[in-house]
């Protein structure tokens, strides 16, 4: 049976809700076993606390330091190449999907246009760009 | 199924010339890892080609008087698209030829240069030829991403950094301003055509505009006025001038702009004609703002560089008269100014980059030219003739194109911008008559300075597009018809 949102939104709150207290339950059920495996574990379990473990966890870098700091340039450049080939991807899957109706051109400008990526890859690896030392 | 559609490939048959010689450019570049000055040179030679095997691709496949539209609409080719074609082919071949010698005494020649420079040209033909808002945008990315990786060439000097990151940001800020106005001009007629889109408008009533029409049209107005740097959006032009190296100093002058007025023109005169009412006065400001900026804030230069970019907001201001008036003889009058304007500015930026100071530095300050006309009349006769040009003293080519342009503004009814240009092209010839006065009179320098100009670096290339340039700025009173009928047919596109 399918209802008109008209007809949905005039039904008694009550009698919708009704159908969601086996869920209701469930939640509560799990909300408490979570809730005691975490206090459980904070009262019965090792604390050694040092400093690594203290601070909040960033990767690669110190957590508060000065915001001026020294920042190696490969990051971004290994980011910058990952968003290139990672977008070639997004644009892959449309082609992929749609190649039945784009045809044989629709077939040979993707080629062009990862041929047009290949050389860049290639000029980035030959330049020593993927060499992280 | 549509396996049948192919579009008509000849007509990007230059742009594709060009990508293919850039791709075979950096893939040997990349492979042979040379560092010798001639292998380099010989990239040079490759790029400056294939430049020219694309320009006669361009006039070979030409179909005049037709308006080819290709690629389901995107890109088209007509009569003023060839014209701007011929304009930015030519020109990028001739700063390139200018541009070699040079950037090889300041071991800038490498073979990403010359991809670069093929890679931005391309950028430019695919931005003159759009009949899309969503074509000109890849055409105008591809032109500006490598511009300013080129501005960014000398990366270690600050100056250098600096002019580019500034270019950068903003050019970033003025392409959102295009993006954003080109998606509310989707919003409002549902089209990214040019011809769609021209029509929807057309259809609207008059005084009924709605608001979302004006703000596409004042934020694409604005994204353009930065690249061709009216003011108000002129800022980084001076701080870009001075800070990248002169033979790409010289490539920024002279094609982007071009391509980016040809762009301005077709957008004022195609999808947005119905408009002419809106943006006249809009126009106009840009116009008269940049005649006067450009005369005032030169004067005081003493670096040549900002002063060639004070000048060129001035030209710039002087072309965008021709637009105000919209008239057919305006359209000439700009296409004619900016012919006179290319040749004008890579001819400048020849002489400038053939003296050469002791510290292998170009020629900087305006000093460094004090009494070079003994040490080299020739170079400094044909800096000379520029300066006159630019400044429009008759019977130069630069005088003819300002006459062009006041009359067409005249004939339209703008008699104040006419008179203000007027005056302000007075104030101008100032700062360019001091340059040929401090050549011609003042005494060189007892010690002169690491950049004073003084070696000539005068090879065959060099002196030949120099002498080309100089002659067409000197003959252009006695033989002025190749150059007018191209115009006028290119003209004829708009008005015909």
């Amino acid at each position: 049976m399918t209802l008109s949102s008209s007809q949905f939104m005039s039904m008694p709150l009550k009698g919708n809700l009704e159908e969601y207290f086996n869920i209701f339950i469930f939640m509560a059920v799990a909300f408490g076993i979570s809730l005691f495996l975490v206090l459980l574990s904070f009262w019965r379990g090792p604390k050694r606390p040092d400093a690594e473990k203290l601070s909040a966890y960033e990767c690669g870098f110190e957590a508060f330091s000065d915001a001026r700091l020294k920042f190696d340039v490969r990051f971004y450049l290994v980011a910058i190449l990952f968003i290139i080939f990672d977008l070639e991807i997004a644009f892959l899957f449309p082609w992929a999907v749609s190649l039945k109706s784009i045809g044989l051109f629709g077939f040979f400008s993707m080629l062009l246009f990862l041929g047009t990526l290949g050389i860049g890859f290639v000029y980035e690896w030959r330049k020593g760009a993927l060499e992280w030392e | 199924m549509g396996g049948a559609y192919l579009p008509d490939l000849t007509l990007v048959l230059p742009e594709g010339i060009l990508v293919v010689t850039a791709f075979l450019i950096l893939m040997t570049g990349v492979f042979r890892k040379s560092t010798n000055p001639q292998v380099q040179q010989r990239f040079g030679h490759v790029a400056l080609s294939g430049l020219i095997v694309a320009l006669g691709a361009l006039i070979f496949y030409h179909h005049p008087a037709e308006r080819w539209i290709s690629f389901e609409g995107q890109l088209l080719q007509d009569d003023f698209v060839y014209l701007g074609k011929i304009l930015i082919l030519s020109g990028s071949a001739a700063v390139v030829g200018i541009s070699l010698a040079s950037m090889l005494k300041e071991h800038l020649l490498s073979f990403e240069y010359c991809a670069l420079i093929l890679l931005a040209t391309v950028g430019m033909l695919l931005m003159v030829g759009a009949n899309d808002f969503l074509s000109l945008f890849m055409g105008l990315e591809i032109q500006s991403l490598s511009l300013y990786v080129l501005v960014a060439l000398k990366r270690d000097q600050t100056i250098a950094s600096e002019a580019a990151l500034k270019y950068f940001v903003l050019g970033a800020l003025a392409t959102c301003f295009y993006l954003y106005g080109a998606s509310l001009m989707y919003g409002f007629s549902g089209s990214t055509n040019f011809e769609a889109i021209a029509t929807i408008i057309r259809m609207e009533s008059a005084g009924n505009f709605p608001l979302s029409l004006f703000m596409s049209l004042i934020f694409i107005m604005a994204s353009f006025s930065f690249k061709i740097s009216a003011v108000p959006f002129h800022m980084w032009t001076p701080d870009v001038y001075q800070g990248s190296p002169t033979p790409i100093t010289a490539f920024i002058a002279a094609t982007p702009k071009i391509a980016a007025m040809l762009v301005f023109l077709r957008l004022m005169l195609e999808p947005f004609m119905t408009l002419y009412d809106e943006w006249q006065s809009l126009v106009a400001f840009l116009s008269l703002f940049s005649m006067v900026l450009g005369a005032f804030a030169a004067l005081r230069q003493t670096d040549l560089k900002r002063l060639l970019a004070y000048s060129a907001i001035g030209q710039m201001g002087y072309m965008l008269l021709g637009v105000v008036a919209g008239t057919d003889e305006g359209i000439q009058a700009v296409l004619i100014y900016l012919t006179l304007y290319l040749v004008m500015i890579i001819g400048t930026f020849a002489c400038l980059l053939c003296l050469r100071g002791k510290g292998s530095y170009g020629v900087q300050n305006i000093e460094d030219l004090a009494g070079i006309s003994t040490l080299h009349p020739k170079v400094s006769f044909a800096l000379a003739i520029f300066m006159f040009s630019l400044a429009g003293i008759p019977p130069l080519g630069g005088f003819f194109a300002k006459l062009y342009i006041f009359k067409a503004a005249l004939s339209a009814g703008f008699f104040g911008l006419a008179i203000a240009g007027a005056l302000a092209s007075v104030v101008a010839a100032y700062y360019y008559l001091k340059i040929v006065k401090v050549m011609y009179f003042d005494d060189a320098p007892k010690v002169p300075s690491a950049s004073y100009g003084q070696i000539v670096v005068l090879p065959l290339k060099m002196a030949l597009i120099l002498n080309a340039c100089a002659l067409v700025t000197l003959l252009f009173f006695v033989f002025p018809n190749p150059i007018l009928e191209i115009v006028q047919r290119a003209a004829f596109t708009f008005s015909g």
